[in-house]
């Protein structure tokens, strides 16, 4: 590994400042789960590394606050995984954080970290895309709101501007509550990096929210307001159809070793109808209680 | 039946297990090697190219580097070497010739600063054209891989085909003429790699007017020739210490980097230890893939009328012992069965890629996948149970399967039999699911010689030394135990000593499930000479004839009946000088010239592998829900190391099935090196039920009628999945491995020519 | 640019103080400067888990953990595991017992991945101890035994004195 000095900001103010000053010469530390694999192959030489976990505002926790879900940046998969009001609120990203790889990386990768690396196949994006996440930011320019569907812009590319970080992650606990789902693909059942990684969330209102990541540059969000996809009643045919247009953005990389162009594209409309039926059946129960 | 001291029959604890639980255990890179440089290899981001410089300048400029080491700076022309032929230089000479293979070698103060040296080596150089499948190696105009030079007046040399094998009797093209129902079929087999979780490493130092050297290596002895040849010392001044390696399987028998680093420490006078990252050793070990061609013949009734087998194995840029992998594991290609007609035909194909090398099963399971795989699609095709057909055609205890060599030696129907019931064989299947059997064979050794001392110290307690290489498999427990039980000592009173050539004597090497037979008996022997010495004692103490002293378990009985112990014997015996007694034991088997493997097979390993699966039709998943796996092992001197082996290889055998693979680019580079794009079975990938049974007929050539074992369970895994998979989805699916999208595509071309035949049935209909 | 940091860090309970730089990594820091050579280096992507450790409680890699982020945490590495006057653990007797080691290249991983598992999961399901070990590869295939292992610890208190088998001195060679 190339040597690198190690900055360790105490203050939300300090971290900004050294990363405004610094730049792309700094990179952020979190889990590290990511960033010492890039550090120790070479692929990103930075002057300085900030570990961030000490900043309270980042502080690992879970707590609800006006009607939102605030995730602190350096929250742990593992912590978020096992999370009640997670669980129960945005299930589909309880189920992403538990399978983001082994119990070791779970209990290092942040969810900050996750998004912030911006990788098409990061697990946590379709969840959080279905729940409609705020990613809060802190810069130069003080404290702004980004909604994670404006936050990607394609692999390893943010809308974050020098000097920024993520120092929470938000979810609106909306009125009509979203019965999530997230599926997966992968080469073995162990642990694995995901050829689609899929999240469907459905509500009373009858519309579906579908978000899916690794096949294309970033990973995307649409939504269903026909309502078809939700609708007891309507064929399967009818839903196909729906789900064509859902997926109509998916452009799947020719040259990944993981899986090839064609299967991805089919298996996003296995993962999507069973997402669905899942979420469906999640709306359901919680009627019956 | 349990030996209670000892334990033969039982599962005593391994012995040197404690070491593994407190992490005790020394591995080469735990070693405290006073003063020890630091090396790593400089390699080339591509396959074959022509070297036409070193600038070793900036690198040797860095704090801390005292080497930068090419083929240039060794004696010339530069040294080869090689268990079959010398081929490979210890450093590439002129060109590289597979992605991976060594330039230069850096030595520095750190492995930091040698990291940072070894990417600040500039090599000049020109990609040059290529070879990385068959048909690329067999083209017309195909690059050849060996310099010519090397190949002598060997009539292919002209050719990327190192060697070919043939194997047969009978008259295949006759008996095709009788046969009721002849079919051919293609399957490939893929590079996969062995993945030991310790990375290959080793060091080297000067040792007085010699050397040390220190490996991971698992044939001990014979990395010691081949470092006195390059160097031209004598054996007695090669000391090769051989840490239990973290994992082997085949992949840490031959020599590969120490040579270089021998020349370096020899040079620097100082000890250098090198020590492969994960990557690194994906590039320096694989097993060889393989296209085969099968045709079989059958009579009606089920009976084999022929075999007609052509296997190209696609081996590496070195012959490593590739060419012997294929020469041994396509020679009993044919199965287990009774074949009155057999051709074999198997080729050693040279390519630009990854030296391959020994793999557990030796070249077994690649034919082994073909010819199962085809005996399955004629059955069906007959309208014969899979099962019922390879019982029809199974040879028996006795029956030279394959004529004037080694004959059956063991009751195999008995453990397919087993294997048959433990999976419900003929029981209603569930929906979706599909069950598979397959019988898999492998030569044992065929030549050996081990050699081992014993030594009875003075209070009863005992040292063995055996020169095998524990990896896990638990030879030090066997041999433990055997001296236990001939000696009468508390198993926890032997030490084994292993892992040093100048301590240790001779062992041929640890692989082809030798070691329990082979070395084993050369303990037993060891302890029969230290047993009659106490006969001779207990003769002279008690004026008898030594003749009528027998000992047996360790009890010395009299002519008279009494029992005396054996440390009742010694003691008294040595008398008040003291001393121990001393057993060489010798375990050997001669080559017979003439023979196609240089020697009849000393025993079998025989399996029979049943599973049932379970298939996701819209994802391609394969789910084994149930795996047997049941091994004829004539004696299981420790049951619990036996289950382990078996359970273990089994699980190894799911890897290449279901989801390993290399990955090349177009330019002959490896895309997935290390952990993250090359997957092995963890804990989560295990069949959701896995059973392994023994078949014990006390009929091995081995102590106590042991044969060897720890092969068998991986021989046909890919089979008899393959079998489950497709009658779950009802499509023949011909490679490996079974991934899931593999799986999916082969479910979607068949619903397609499916949707084809009825289209066209309805066409033709229509047009009626 | 290679400054050096020092760090203080509880190791298996005894407080160490290391110089460390930046850009090593606990695993290093422990195998190469504290002589800890128990925790294993193998894949360094953390994908094998051979460098599993706890770190204040939780089972990392650390070969994905710089050595300064270790400052003021608690680790426990395989020498951890057995008592101090060398006494087994009920895991590393179980381990043994049940033949849950092999080559022994990933048991230190195994088994502290396995302490942190029970310390979540005091009676783990089959599925439980699966996931929880799904990050620690054994290429000789031991996990069934592995999981006999846990399973037969699973439960048993570890009271203070219950210990198991003594723990001799050296490895074997």
């Amino acid at each position: 590994m190339h040597p690198f000095t190690y900055a360790r900001p105490a203050s939300l103010a300090e971290a900004v400042a050294l990363l405004a000053e610094r730049g792309p010469d700094a990179r952020i530390l979190a889990g590290g789960t990511d960033l010492v694999i890039r550090l120790r192959d070479g692929t990103v030489a930075p002057g300085v590394v900030v570990d961030v976990k000490r900043i309270p505002e980042l502080a690992p926790g879970i707590r609800v606050e006006d009607g939102r879900l605030v995730i602190g940046a350096t929250t742990v998969m593992t912590d978020i995984a096992a999370h009640p009001v997670i669980r129960h609120h945005a299930a589909a990203l309880a189920e992403a954080a538990a399978v983001v790889g082994s119990v070791q990386i779970r209990n290092r990768a942040t969810l900050a970290g996750n998004l912030c690396n911006a990788s098409p196949a990061a697990d946590t994006a379709p969840a959080l895309l279905v729940h409609g996440a705020v990613l809060v930011v802190a810069g130069p320019g003080g404290m702004r709101r980004i909604d994670l569907d404006d936050f990607f812009v394609r692999s390893g590319v943010t809308t974050l501007a020098r000097g920024e970080l993520v120092t929470a992650v938000e979810l609106p606990i909306p009125a009509e509550r979203i019965a999530s789902a997230h599926e997966r693909r992968t080469r073995r059942r162990g642990h694995d990096l995901a050829s689609v990684t899929l999240a469907c969330g459905v509500d009373r209102s009858g519309v579906t929210r579908i978000g899916y990541g690794s096949v294309g540059p970033r990973p995307l969000l649409r939504l269903d307001e026909s309502r078809t996809l939700a609708d007891a009643g309507a064929s399967a045919d009818a839903r196909a159809a729906i789900f064509e247009t859902i997926f109509a953005d998916a452009s799947p990389s020719p040259r990944s070793m993981r899986a090839g162009p064609e299967y991805r594209l089919a298996m996003l409309r296995v993962l999507g109808r069973r997402a669905l039926a899942t979420s469906i059946a999640r709306l359901e129960a919680e009627g019956v209680a | 039946m349990t030996e209670p001291m000892t334990g033969i029959g039982g599962s005593p604890a391994r012995v040197g297990g404690l070491g593994r639980v407190t992490g005790a255990q020394l591995y080469l890179a735990d070693l405290l090697l006073a003063g020890a440089l630091h090396a790593r290899l400089v390699t080339l981001d591509c396959a074959r190219a022509r070297i036409i410089s070193v600038d070793a300048g900036e690198a040797l400029r860095l704090p801390g580097v005292h080497l930068v080491m090419t083929a240039d700076d060794l004696p010339q022309p530069v040294p080869r070497f090689g268990p079959q032929n010398a081929d490979r230089p210890v450093l590439a000479s002129g060109e590289t010739k597979y992605h991976g293979e060594p330039v230069a070698l850096v030595v520095a103060d750190t492995r930091e600063q040698a990291e940072a040296a070894a990417r600040a080596v500039r090599v000049e150089h020109e990609e040059l054209p290529a070879v990385f499948t068959v048909a690329q190696a067999l083209a017309p105009d195909a690059p050849l891989v060996q310099d010519q030079a090397l190949r002598g007046s060997d009539p292919r040399a002209g050719t990327n085909v190192l060697a070919e094998h043939r194997v047969g009797w009978g008259d295949p093209d006759l008996a095709a003429a009788g046969a009721d129902l002849v079919i051919e079929r293609r399957h490939t087999f893929p590079m996969v790699t062995h993945f030991a979780i310790e990375t290959h490493a080793c060091a080297a130092a000067p040792d007085g007017d010699g050397v040390a050297v220190w490996s991971t290596i698992q044939h001990p002895n014979w990395l010691q020739r081949i470092i006195a040849g390059l160097t031209g010392m004598p054996l007695s001044k090669v000391r090769v210490y051989a840490p239990d390696p973290g994992g082997g399987f085949g992949g840490k028998q031959h020599t590969k980097y120490e040579p270089a680093v021998v020349f370096a420490a020899l040079r620097l006078g100082r000890p250098v230890r090198l020590v492969l990252t994960l990557e690194e050793t994906f590039q320096a070990v694989r097993r060889a893939s393989c296209e085969a061609r099968v045709r079989t013949g059958f009579h009606a009734d089920g009976r084999i009328a022929f075999q007609d087998i052509e296997a190209d194995y696609l081996i590496g840029a070195y012959t490593d012992i590739a060419d012997r992998v294929v020469g041994k594991g396509s020679y009993p290609a044919a199965g287990p069965y009774n074949v009155p007609a057999v051709r074999i035909v198997a080729r050693s194909v040279l390519s630009h890629t990854v030296p391959s090398t020994a793999f557990r099963g030796f070249g077994n399971p690649q034919v082994n996948w073909a010819v199962e795989s085809t005996l399955d699609e004629g059955a069906d095709a007959l309208g014969i149970d899979r099962l019922e057909i390879r019982l029809r055609n199974l040879a028996k205890r006795g029956d030279a399967f394959i004529p004037f060599d080694t004959p059956c030696d063991g009751d195999w129907e008995q453990t397919v039999r087993i294997a048959a019931e433990r999976i419900g064989w003929g029981t209603p299947l569930a929906e979706g699911r599909g069950r598979g059997i397959a019988l898999g064979i492998k030569s044992g050794p065929t030549t050996g010689l081990s050699y081992s001392i014993v030594r009875l110290l003075a209070d009863g307690s005992v040292v063995v030394y055996a020169g095998t290489s524990d990896m896990g498999q638990g030879a030090r427990t066997v041999f433990a135990q055997i001296a236990a039980q001939e000696l009468g000592a508390p198993l926890d009173w032997v030490t084994v000593v292993m892992g040093d050539t100048a301590i240790v004597p001779y062992d041929q090497q640890t692989s082809a499930s030798r070691s329990t037979v082979l070395m084993g008996n050369a303990v037993l022997l060891a302890c029969r000479q230290i047993q009659d010495r106490l006969r001779a004692m207990a003769a002279r103490l008690h004026d008898v004839d030594e003749a009528a002293v027998t000992v047996d378990r360790g009890l010395v009985r009299l002519p008279d009946g009494r029992e005396l112990t054996v440390l009742e014997v010694l003691k008294p015996g040595l008398g008040k000088l003291g001393g121990e007694l001393t057993g060489l034991g010798e375990s050997r088997k001669d080559a017979e010239p003439g023979h196609p493997l240089g020697g009849a097979p000393a025993f079998f390993e025989f399996n029979c592998t049943a599973v049932e699966a379970e298939v996701d039709r819209e994802t391609g998943d394969v789910t084994i829900v149930r795996h047997v796996t049941v091994s004829d092992v004539g004696k299981a001197l420790n049951r619990l190391q036996v289950r382990m082996q078996d359970e273990g290889a089994a699980i190894q055998g799911l890897g290449h099935t279901l989801m390993e693979q290399y990955i090349y680019d177009d330019r002959g580079r490896v895309r997935n090196l290390g952990a993250i794009d090359y997957r092995i079975p963890t804990s989560m990938d295990l069949p959701l039920e896995l059973v392994s049974e023994m078949v014990e007929n006390g009929d091995g050539p081995g102590p106590y009628g042991s044969k060897g074992m720890s092969e068998g369970a991986l021989l046909c895994v890919a089979s008899a999945v393959g079998g489950a998979v497709r009658e779950a989805i009802g499509v023949p699916i011909r490679d490996l491995p079974l991934t899931p999208e593999r799986v999916w595509r082969a479910i979607q071309e068949a619903a397609a020519q499916d949707d084809n035949t009825a289209a066209g049935e309805r066409g033709e209909e229509t047009q009626r | 640019m290679t400054d050096v940091l020092p760090i203080e860090v509880t190791v298996n309970g005894r407080r160490r103080t290391v110089s460390v730089a930046p850009h090593h990594t606990l695993l290093e820091v422990l195998r190469d400067d504290l002589a800890l050579t128990g925790t294993k280096e193998c894949c360094l992507v953390g994908e094998c888990g051979a460098c599993t450790v706890l770190m204040d409680g939780r089972a990392v890699d650390a070969c994905l953990v710089l050595a300064v982020e270790a400052d003021g945490t608690g680790i426990l590495t395989v020498e951890g595991l057995a008592r101090p006057d060398g006494m087994l653990s009920p895991l590393q007797a179980a381990f043994l017992e049940k033949g849950a080691v092999q080559c022994g290249f990933c048991t230190p991983g195994q088994l502290v991945a396995a302490h942190a598992l029970l310390g979540e999961h005091p009676h783990p399901t089959r599925v439980e101890i699966e996931d929880g070990l799904a990050g620690n590869l054994c290429r000789c295939g031991c996990y069934q035994q592995i999981f006999e292992a846990v399973e037969a610890v699973a439960g048993t208190a570890e009271a203070p004195g219950g210990a198991v088998a003594p723990a001799t001195a050296e490895a074997d060679r």
